[in-house]
């Protein structure tokens, strides 16, 4: 069984889709139905409204979520009455949505259910602490579309990627953007020095210099272009607490004192820039690295877009493979 | 009055409620919304309650049985809507029914440890043990819910059959939640009796919660238990404003106590600027709402005569959305406090340098009718002033003022009407331009001579 083996070795992990219909649940079911249940607890939310009947975007069928026994789930109040399943409920939260509180529950027996957990990173770290009592040894996210920052590696330690059609039609232009946003994912960790150094940091751009003299560039937003440079000989690394965009880069890009240098954000998800601006950076010597990093376990990919186009399989399976050096499934095709 | 409408006072009241340390949030509203006491026999109570929790509190062998009180509190959470739902014979849905268990068995078990305190006889706790009966049919004791197996055998022969097909069985599903929805019927019905018991838990429950936060806060703040006085003099001794006194001594200050008695008679309290009388009106006011809704009280001792109203009226209030300049609203404010001193009802006034922002001939002819408008049996006025007002058999205050280069505080009691002239010492100890303050001596001095 493809995967399953590396996701338990980790606490909790996302599913993270690039676009709708890109087979996300399809993977989490996939994942549900075959980890060891016997041997572990499993609890399940996702970031928001997610497990709809029909997607609400654009209005093609999608599978529910299937819940086996034992299993932990949190939705709100209004999806937890129309389960369909037998379940123990054991927590109520303050947590408000517009579809009534997050409630945690218990499956007794199998069947299906709407995951609409809490849709904020606090609210998602305040569940994981209020489910730390039920000894649970791997909690799964449903990530949902373009809320990548939910899927961080401050609320989860492992994802899966998945990718298809419904993305882009074209396989190779769906293997470079998928490889890109690989690419991303596996930024290599900073070192421990520059960890232990900008750790406490919540705001501001900081710039360490050839001496490890450390200085604030008064930067209030990534967005600003006014950077304050004075008395600073060569920066060797570049610490951005918020995001790092296309502007920012641009803007540095080709001074002398920020040649060479390594430029170090909190974790991926902050990383807005285009691939080619990316690339250029990268090839002219420079280096992005982030303070925290999640374990990519695989990437799973669905053929069919929602306007009928099927892109073939097997091929697409290996070239992406091939690009992103990790192994690639399409999940309808797999066992 | 509510005590949410009161806050806003800026008297201090805020800062106390603030550092008030309620474990759950449904605690606070509760106590914001309830309306300010004035009976003798509910403020007594109050006190009495707040005394045996501040006994138990700082006995040190009671640490951990308190821990775990402040620890089940914080679960405490509001379920009125669910309670109505029962009181109006609805039928709970699940999430309903597992709040009803949650409230049950966690009144339980406070009862439990209030029992171990032994603060029982202070709050009633109803038995809810039949509740938790109806909603945990195998006794299990966990706050968890669903509908129990045991709750028919029809339905955990269902609900075998669903566990060991293969896939979702909607036929199944379905059965089983017509069978389901019957339970929930019979049980939210059998639930109905208990609504005004579990309501009365739940307001139980953050009464502990209010009055343990009390408790420790009357041991944080060295508050003391007033008496309750019955001969219309409220008395202070050692009386301090626990915001400004920590304002002041995380300034490396020390807050220097004051004693204030006062009755139905005007008071009138003048001294030098900067001497702090307008702290001793915020205070006497603080302490007045404290005293009411039971806390402890900012003094050494203190006796308080109960009031059914309370006016603070502080200078410069500026009513900018209603268009009206300083003098107008405080005009408006003090009009309602002579009109309602026309009523009945005992009230405190507490008035600080009213019309100062006039000129001071008409604003000394404001003042001296004022005092003699609010002379009247049914009214405590206490109220700062810089004016030389009219003789009448008001009560002075003054505040010490300046001595060897150090303000004092304390208030002592002047025969004459005269009012201090210490503005010019002040400002020159303030360091203040000197040709400007001799220019002004000056002239004060020439006035003297012309009289």
């Amino acid at each position: 069984m493809p995967f399953i083996e590396e996701l338990i070795k980790y606490k909790s992990c996302s599913i993270v889709g690039l676009a709708k219909n890109t087979g996300k649940t399809v993977s989490l079911n996939y994942v549900l139905d075959r980890l060891p249940l016997d041997k572990m607890r499993i609890a399940v939310s996702s970031i928001g409204i997610d497990g709809e009947t029909t997607d609400q975007v654009t209005r093609t069928a999608k599978p529910e979520i299937t819940l086996r026994e034992g299993t932990y789930f949190a939705t709100s109040e209004k999806h937890y009455l129309q389960r369909k399943l037998v379940s123990e409920l054991v927590e109520v939260s303050d947590e408000n949505t517009s579809l009534g509180r997050i409630v945690t529950a218990k499956a007794l027996t199998r069947g299906k259910i709407l995951l609409s957990g809490p849709s904020s990173n606090l609210g998602l770290r305040r569940w994981k602490k209020s489910i730390e009592k039920y000894d649970i040894d791997l909690i799964l996210i449903d990530g949902a579309l373009s809320r990548m920052s939910l899927a961080s590696p401050a609320t989860s330690e492992s994802m899966i990627l998945s990718t298809g059609a419904a993305y882009s039609a074209n396989i190779n232009t769906l293997v470079q953007k998928t490889a890109f946003v690989v690419d991303l994912i596996n930024l290599d960790l900073t070192s421990e020095d520059n960890i232990l150094r900008f750790k406490d940091i919540n705001n501001g751009v900081w710039a360490v210099d050839d001496d490890d003299e450390i200085h604030d560039l008064k930067v209030t937003s990534s967005l600003a272009t006014n950077i304050d440079t004075e008395g600073i000989g060569h920066c060797k690394t570049l610490y951005l607490s918020g995001a790092l965009t296309d502007t920012f880069l641009e803007h540095i890009r080709g001074k002398r004192i920020f040649k060479g240098m390594e430029i170090v954000v909190t974790d991926f998800t902050k990383v807005f820039l285009t691939p080619m601006l990316y690339k250029r950076f990268v090839n002219g010597g420079g280096k992005i690295s982030v303070m925290m990093k999640s374990k990519l376990i695989a990437v799973t990919v669905n053929p069919t877009a929602p306007n009928g186009m099927v892109l073939d399989s097997e091929k697409l399976c290996k070239t992406m493979s091939e690009a992103i050096k990790l192994p690639v499934y399409d999940l309808k095709k797999c066992d | 009055m509510r005590l949410k409408e009161l806050i806003e006072q800026p008297c201090g009241l805020k800062f106390m409620l603030d550092n008030l340390d309620v474990h759950s949030g449904y605690s606070r509203r509760v106590l914001l919304d309830t309306e300010m006491p004035k009976d003798i026999l509910s403020i007594e109570n109050n006190y009495k309650i707040l005394k045996e929790f501040y006994d138990v509190v700082k006995e040190q062998k009671n640490q951990s049985q308190i821990n775990s009180l402040q620890f089940k509190l914080c679960n405490l959470k509001e379920i009125q809507g669910t309670i109505n739902h029962l009181k109006n014979k609805y039928v709970l849905d699940d999430i309903e029914l597992f709040e009803v268990k949650h409230l049950a068995m966690l009144s339980l078990d406070i009862q439990q440890i209030m029992n171990k305190l032994q603060l029982n006889d202070m709050i009633f706790i109803p038995n809810l043990e039949e509740v938790v009966s109806i909603l945990d049919p195998d006794g299990m004791k966990i706050a968890s819910f669903y509908i129990y197996d045991s709750y028919s055998g029809k339905l955990s022969e269902l609900r075998r059959k669903m566990k060991v097909k293969e896939d979702f069985d909607e036929a199944l599903f379905n059965e089983a939640s017509g069978i389901e929805d019957e339970i929930r019927a019979k049980i939210s019905m059998q639930l109905s009796k208990y609504a005004d018991e579990l309501e009365a838990a739940q307001k139980s429950l953050a009464f502990i919660d209010l009055n343990l936060a009390k408790a420790y806060q009357t041991i944080k703040y060295d508050l003391c238990f007033p008496n309750i006085a019955d001969d219309g003099v409220t008395e202070y001794e050692g009386m301090f404003h626990p915001e400004v006194k920590e304002a002041l001594e995380l300034r490396g200050c020390t807050f220097q106590p004051v004693d204030i008695a006062f009755w139905n008679k005007p008071t009138l309290i003048t001294g030098a600027n900067m001497g702090g009388k307008t702290v001793v009106l915020k205070t006497l006011t603080l302490c007045q709402y404290l005293f009411q809704y039971g806390f402890g009280i900012p003094a050494k001792r203190a006796r308080i005569v109960i009031k059914d109203k309370i006016y603070f009226c502080i200078g410069d209030e500026q009513s900018i959305e209603k268009g009206l300049s300083s003098f107008a609203a405080e005009m408006k404010k003090i009009d309602t406090v002579i009109k309602a001193s026309r009523g009945s009802g005992n009230i405190l006034a507490l008035i600080d340098e009213p019309a100062r922002t006039t000129n001071p001939k008409e604003g000394t002819a404001l003042v001296s009718a004022l005092v003699k408008v609010l002379e009247v049996e049914n009214v405590s006025l206490v109220m700062t002033t810089h004016y030389d007002i009219e003789p009448t058999d008001s009560r002075r205050l003054k505040v010490k003022g300046f001595e060897n280069g150090v303000m004092n505080y304390e208030l002592v009691e002047v025969k004459d009407g005269e009012v201090p002239h210490e503005a010019l010492n002040i400002a020159e100890s303030l360091g203040i331009d000197r040709e400007w303050i001799a220019e002004a001596r000056e002239i004060v001095n020439d006035r003297i001579r012309h009289n």
